[in-house]
C-alpha cells in the first residue's frame, strides 16, 4: 500500500513486456481503487450479513444523550457554585463582561461625532484619505439607518474580542513560529479549526459560560484567533534567511534577532492576520447573536425570524459598512507597509497620529457641549417600511406566474423538489457501507491514505453519534449547493479567465462579496426565496462563488504563457486550449476551488437552520433555544465531523505538492 | 615573500608574525553521525564514495591556513568547493565538525555564547552576498544596526553610520530603503554595516557575485580603496579568478571541501600545483599576474649597465612596454639600487608563451610550491592537500 503510493507514476520504458502489476503501478489512482475494492469484497458480506443496509444500524450508535445531559445538569447546577467556575470560568467571564461593557461605555461617551472622527481618522493615519471618508461615511449611514446603538454594541464586543483574539494569536503563533515541535502540534489543529463552520464552536462555548455576552465573546475569541495564530507562525518562519544570518553575523542576541529582525520581517503577515481575525470576528460576532451577543446580529436574527425583511435589511446594511471598512482599512495599511511615507513631512509619524488624536478630542467635546452623544432620533431614516413594500410587491409579483421562468418561490420548490429530496432520499437510501465506501474511494483517490482514514473516521463517526439521517439531509444540501457553485463558477471564471474587461468588472463585486459575513447572505435569499432549504442552499452558493470564481480565474490566468503560447502556435482553438492545456496545468487551483467551495457552502447550509433549512444546523438552533444542551452538542458534532469529511475528501495530496514545489 | 616562515609540507604552518585567523585541520561534515567522519576510515574518501557509504558530505575537509594581519586572503573555488562554508566557519555562523580555529590567539571553538558574540560584535564583520538588509529599515538605520546591537546610543549610532554612508559614497541616500537601492547601492549599505562596527577582520562571501560586471569592477576597486586606505585584514570568498587575482594578497583554492594549493596569485599562475589549478588558470593573462622576479634571470657581465630599470615586483607586462620603449634587448630588475637580475626577450617571451616551467625562473624567490616540500619551502606551499 505504502510502496504503491511512495513511487511517484513513471512513464514505463519497455512497454512491451509489462505485467497488470506494473500498468497499476503506473496509474496509482486504479491500484488504489482496486485495493479498495478487494477489501470491500471481503468485508461488505460480513458486515452486510451482521448489521444490514440502508441507514446506520441502531446496533453500532452510542446514545450519548443520556450522559451528555447528565454533563450538562452538572455543570447548569454547579456553574454558581464549583470552584472552577467560580475561580476560573468565572473570573474570566467577569472581565469579557466588563471591558465589553467599557469600551461600550467608552463608545457611548464619546458620541456619534466622536466615534465617526475617530473611525476617520484612524483609517486615514493607516490607509490613507479615501478610506478615512469611507469610514466616516458608513458610520453616518449606520446612524442615519438608526442602528448607532446596535452597531456600537456589536462594535464593543468586535473591540474586545479581537484583542483578546490577536494577543492569543500571536502568543500561540509566536510558540509555533520559534519552536518546531509547537508548530508539527498546532499546524493541524489550526488548518481543520478553519474549515470547519462557525456554528460548531457555539454549543461548547454557552455549556460553561451559558448564553450572554461572555459566551458570545469567547466563541469569537476562539473562531478568530486562528487565523492570527497560523500567518504569525508562518511568517516568524518564512523570515528571509539570508537577513537572520546577517543579523546573527553582526552578533546579536536571541531576543535582538526576535525583536529587531524576525517580527518586523514578518510584518506583512502579521497585518494579514489582522485582518483575517478582524473579518473572521465580525462574522462570529453576528452569528454569536444565536447564544446572546446582541448588536446588529441580533436584529437580523429577530427580524429573519418573523420574516421581516425590512428590518433584517436595516440591520444588515451596518454589518456589510463595517466589513468593508474595516478590510479595506487593514488591507490597506498592510499594503502601505514597506511603501515609501507620502504625504506632506509635517503629518508622518507620531505628528499625524497625535493630530488625528487631538481633532477627534475636540469634536468629542463640542459633540457633548451640544448634546450629541446619542444619535437623534429625527435623523433617522426607516428603510423598514419600504422594503418590506418592497418585498410583497416581490411576492405578488415574482414568487409565482412570472412568464417563461415560472417565479422565484416556483424555482425554490421546483429545486427542492426536483433536486434536493431525490438526492436526500438517495443518500439516505445509500447502504451504510456504501456511503463510507465512496468517501474512502474519494478520499483516497484525491488524497493520501491519510486523509482516506480520517474521512472515513468521521463519517463513522456521524453514524455512531446516532445522527445519520439529519446529517444525509444536510449532506445532500451541501452537494447540492456545491454542484451548483461549480457549474456557475467555473463557468465564469473560464469567462473571466479569456476577457480582462469581465475579469475587470468583477473584481469589485467580488471583493465586496467576499468581505461580507455569512450571515448578511440569507436576508436577501429570504427576501427572494421565503423560507426553507432552497433559500439556505442559495445562501451557501452566492456565499460560495466569488471564492470559487476568484480561485478558478487565478488558476486560469496564471497558466505557464509558454505552454499557451505553444499550443496557439500548433493551431489550437480556444476550447482545445482550455481543454487540453489550461485545465490540465490548472488542477491544483481547481481542485482548491472544489474544497473551499465545499467548506464555505457547508458553513452556510449549516446556518441556514435559522432560516428553516433543518438537519443539523436546525438541531443546534434547537438545542440552544430550547436548553437541550445534548442534542445542541450532538448535532455540533456532528458537523465538525461533517466539515473534516468533506474537507480531507476534498483535499489534494499536500505531500505531492510539497514534493513538486 | 620573505620566507620568514617555515612551512612543512604536513600542513602545519609554522608560527607566523601574530596571524589574525589560525585554522587547523578544520572539517566540516554536513549528514548523519558527522562528528566520526574526520579521521575516521572513510577520511580520505571522495565526494561521491563518502556520501555513498556514510550519507555524508564533507564541505570543508581538513582545511589549515592563517589569515595574516593587513592581507586579503581570497577563498576561491568553483559552487560546491565549500569556501562559504568555510568562511560561516570562522565566526561559528556554521558550527565546525572539528579542528581548531583562533583569531589573535584565541580558541574561538571554546568561546561561550557571550564571548561569541562579543566576537561577532567587534572583531569579525561580514558581507554577504545576498547583502541581508532589513528591508524596513532606512539605509542609515541598516548601517547603524550593528551598533544598535552593541547597545550605542541613537545619537552616537547615527553619526557613526553618516560617516560611512559617506565613506561608501551613498550620501544623499540616507533615508532610502533598501528596496529602493539598485544592487551596487545595496551592496555598499552591506559593506557600509560591516566597517561601522570597526572589525578587526572583515569577512566577505562572494560579496559581489550578484552585481554586474560593471558594478562588480566599481566594487572591487572601492574594495581595493579600502584596503590600501585602512590595512585592513579581509577574507573574502569568490568563485570569480579574475576577482581573487585582482584582490588577493594570497589566494586558497579550494575543490571537493580541501585546499588545494594556497599562495600568491603569482604563485598559483606561475606554478599551478596540480592538474585542476593549471586548468583553472589557464585562460589568465600570465604577463599580467606574473612578476619580473619570476622571469628574471642572473645579470651577465656587461648587463649591469644598460636597460631600462624595473621593480622586482612589477609584472611582465610592465616590463616588456618598458623593454620595447627603451629599444635596449634587456631590462634590468633593480631591488632599491641594488641589481638582482636582467629580463630580456627569452624570458619575457616565456611568460607570455607560458613556457616558464618549474625550476626555469632560478634567481626568482618563490620556487614551485608543490615541488618543494623542505622546510624552507615559500609560503603557501602545499599548506594542505587531501
Amino acid at each position: 500500500m505504502a510502496t504503491a503510493q511512495a513511487t511517484p507514476a513513471r512513464p514505463a520504458r519497455a512497454g512491451a513486456r509489462r505485467g497488470p502489476l506494473a500498468a497499476l503501478r503506473d496509474r496509482p489512482a486504479a491500484a488504489k481503487l482496486l485495493l479498495l475494492a478487494l477489501v470491500a469484497a471481503v468485508v461488505v458480506p460480513l458486515v452486510h450479513g451482521r448489521w444490514g443496509g440502508g441507514v446506520w444500524p441502531d446496533a453500532l450508535t452510542a446514545d450519548l444523550s443520556a450522559p451528555l445531559g447528565e454533563v450538562t445538569d452538572w455543570i447548569v447546577s454547579n456553574r454558581d457554585s464549583h470552584p472552577l467556575f467560580l475561580y476560573f470560568f468565572g473570573h474570566i467571564s467577569n472581565a469579557v463582561v466588563l471591558s465589553v461593557r467599557g469600551v461600550y461605555l467608552l463608545l457611548l461617551a464619546l458620541g456619534w461625532a466622536g466615534v465617526t472622527v475617530f473611525a476617520a481618522a484612524v483609517a486615514w493615519r493607516a490607509a490613507g484619505i479615501r478610506l478615512a471618508l469611507t469610514a466616516g461615511v458608513s458610520f453616518l449611514l449606520c446612524g442615519l439607518l438608526g442602528m448607532w446603538v446596535p452597531t456600537m454594541q456589536t462594535l464593543a464586543l468586535m473591540v474586545v474580542a479581537v484583542l483578546a483574539s490577536v494577543v492569543l494569536g500571536l502568543l500561540l503563533g509566536l510558540a509555533a513560529g520559534l519552536f518546531d515541535r509547537v508548530f508539527r502540534v498546532l499546524r493541524p489543529v489550526l488548518d481543520t479549526m478553519q474549515v470547519l463552520p462557525a456554528f460548531a464552536y457555539l454549543l461548547p462555548v454557552v455549556l460553561v459560560f451559558g448564553i450572554g455576552v461572555p459566551g458570545a465573546v469567547l466563541a469569537t475569541v476562539v473562531y478568530a484567533a486562528p487565523p492570527m495564530a497560523r500567518l504569525t507562525a508562518l511568517g516568524l518562519r518564512g523570515a528571509d534567511g539570508g537577513v537572520m544570518e546577517a543579523v546573527t553575523s553582526l552578533g546579536a542576541t536571541g531576543r535582538q534577532r526576535l525583536l529587531s529582525a524576525r517580527l518586523p520581517l514578518a510584518r506583512k503577515e502579521l497585518l494579514l492576520g489582522l485582518n483575517q481575525t478582524i473579518m473572521m470576528a465580525l462574522s462570529m460576532a453576528v452569528i454569536a447573536s444565536v447564544i446572546g451577543a446582541g448588536g446588529l446580529g441580533d436584529r437580523v436574527y429577530q427580524a429573519l425570524s418573523s420574516v421581516d425583511v425590512g428590518a433584517a435589511l436595516a440591520a444588515g446594511i451596518p454589518i456589510v459598512l463595517l466589513a468593508v471598512v474595516l478590510d479595506r482599512t487593514t488591507e490597506a495599511a498592510g499594503r502601505r507597509i514597506g511603501a515609501e511615507p507620502t504625504g506632506p513631512a509635517l503629518l508622518r509619524g507620531w505628528r499625524g497620529w497625535s493630530l488625528a488624536a487631538l481633532v477627534t478630542a475636540a469634536v468629542t467635546a463640542v459633540g457633548r457641549a451640544a448634546d450629541g452623544q446619542v444619535w437623534p432620533d429625527d435623523l433617522t431614516v426607516a428603510i423598514a417600511g419600504p422594503v418590506n413594500t418592497a418585498k410583497d410587491w416581490m411576492v405578488d409579483h415574482l414568487y409565482t406566474g412570472v412568464p417563461v421562468v415560472g417565479g422565484t418561490a416556483d424555482l425554490a420548490a421546483h429545486f427542492t423538489s426536483g433536486v434536493l429530496n431525490p438526492l436526500r432520499s438517495g443518500l439516505t437510501g445509500l447502504p451504510w457501507w456504501s456511503v463510507l465506501l465512496i468517501v474512502a474511494a474519494l478520499a483516497w483517490t484525491i488524497g493520501t491514505w491519510r486523509t482516506a482514514a480520517t474521512a472515513v473516521l468521521a463519517m463513522a463517526a456521524i453514524g455512531v453519534l446516532g445522527v445519520w439521517e439529519p446529517s444525509m439531509d444536510t449532506l445532500s444540501q451541501v452537494l447540492a449547493a456545491v454542484a451548483v457553485t461549480l457549474v456557475i463558477g467555473f463557468g465564469v471564471a473560464v469567462g473571466a479567465a479569456r476577457s480582462a474587461r469581465l475579469e475587470r468588472l468583477l473584481r469589485p463585486v467580488l471583493d465586496v462579496f467576499q468581505t461580507m459575513p455569512q450571515f448578511v447572505y440569507l436576508i436577501p435569499v429570504v427576501a427572494l426565496f421565503g423560507v426553507g432549504r432552497a433559500p439556505a442552499a442559495a445562501a451557501a452558493v452566492i456565499y460560495a462563488l466569488p471564492a470559487v470564481i476568484r480561485i478558478t480565474t487565478q488558476g486560469l490566468r496564471s497558466v505557464d504563457p509558454a505552454a499557451m503560447e505553444g499550443a496557439r502556435s500548433l493551431g489550437a482553438t480556444p476550447g482545445q486550449q482550455l481543454r487540453q492545456v489550461q485545465i490540465p496545468l490548472a488542477r491544483p487551483s481547481l481542485l482548491l476551488a472544489v474544497n473551499q467551495a465545499v467548506v464555505l457552502v457547508l458553513a452556510v447550509v449549516i446556518i441556514g437552520g435559522l432560516v428553516g433549512s433543518g438537519a443539523l444546523g436546525y438541531e443546534v438552533v434547537l438545542g440552544l433555544a430550547q436548553g437541550d444542551l445534548a442534542t445542541g452538542l450532538v448535532a455540533g458534532a456532528a458537523i465538525v465531523c461533517l466539515g473534516l469529511m468533506l474537507d480531507r475528501v476534498t483535499q489534494p495530496t499536500t505531500r505531492r505538492q510539497r514534493q513538486e514545489s | 615573500m620573505t620566507g620568514t616562515e617555515t612551512l612543512k609540507a604536513t600542513g602545519n604552518p609554522g608560527p607566523a608574525e601574530n596571524p589574525v585567523f589560525s585554522v587547523r585541520d578544520l572539517w566540516k561534515v554536513f549528514g548523519p553521525r558527522a562528528d566520526r567522519i574526520p579521521g575516521g576510515e572513510h577520511a580520505a574518501l571522495p565526494p561521491a564514495e563518502l556520501r555513498a557509504a556514510t550519507g555524508c558530505t564533507a564541505a570543508v575537509r581538513d582545511v589549515s591556513f592563517d589569515v595574516r594581519k593587513g592581507e586579503v586572503f581570497v577563498v576561491m573555488g568553483l559552487s560546491g568547493s565549500g569556501k562559504s562554508t568555510l568562511v560561516r566557519c570562522l565566526t561559528r555562523l556554521i558550527e565546525p565538525t572539528s579542528g581548531t580555529i583562533a583569531i589573535d590567539g584565541e580558541d574561538v571553538l571554546a568561546m561561550d555564547r557571550s564571548r561569541l558574540r562579543e566576537l561577532r560584535r567587534h572583531r569579525a564583520a561580514m558581507v554577504f552576498q545576498h547583502f541581508g538588509l532589513l528591508p524596513h529599515r532606512t539605509v542609515l538605520d541598516n548601517v547603524a544596526y550593528g551598533l544598535e546591537i552593541q547597545g550605542l546610543s541613537k545619537s552616537e549610532r547615527r553619526s557613526k553610520a553618516a560617516e560611512l554612508v559617506a565613506k561608501v559614497g551613498l550620501d544623499g541616500l540616507e533615508d532610502r530603503r533598501p528596496s529602493q537601492l539598485s544592487g551596487g547601492q545595496q551592496q555598499r549599505v552591506g559593506l557600509a554595516r560591516a566597517l561601522a562596527v570597526d572589525p578587526s577582520v572583515l569577512l566577505f562571501d562572494e560579496p559581489f557575485s550578484a552585481l554586474d560586471p560593471l558594478i562588480r569592477r566599481e566594487m572591487q576597486d572601492e574594495v581595493v580603496r579600502l584596503h590600501r586606505e585602512e590595512g585592513r585584514t579581509m577574507v573574502f570568498i569568490t568563485h570569480d579568478l579574475s576577482e581573487a587575482l585582482r584582490l588577493g594578497t594570497r589566494i586558497a583554492l579550494m575543490r571537493d571541501g580541501g585546499i588545494v594549493q594556497l599562495g600568491t596569485p603569482e604563485e598559483i599562475v606561475g606554478s599551478p600545483a596540480d592538474d585542476y589549478v593549471r586548468e583553472f588558470v589557464r585562460d589568465v593573462p600570465r604577463e599580467q599576474v606574473l612578476t619580473v622576479a619570476t622571469a628574471m634571470r642572473p645579470a651577465l657581465a656587461g648587463e649591469s649597465e644598460r636597460g631600462p630599470a624595473v621593480r622586482p615586483e612589477a609584472t611582465v607586462a610592465e616590463a616588456i612596454e618598458a623593454v620595447s620603449r627603451s629599444g635596449d634587448p634587456a631590462a634590468r630588475v633593480m631591488d632599491g639600487g641594488r641589481l638582482v637580475g636582467v629580463v630580456d626577450h627569452a624570458c619575457l617571451l616565456d611568460v607570455v608563451a607560458g613556457t616558464t616551467g618549474p625550476g626555469h625562473a632560478t634567481a626568482s624567490a618563490s620556487g614551485a610550491p608543490g615541488t618543494h616540500t623542505g622546510p624552507d619551502a615559500p609560503d603557501g606551499a602545499r599548506e594542505v592537500t587531501f
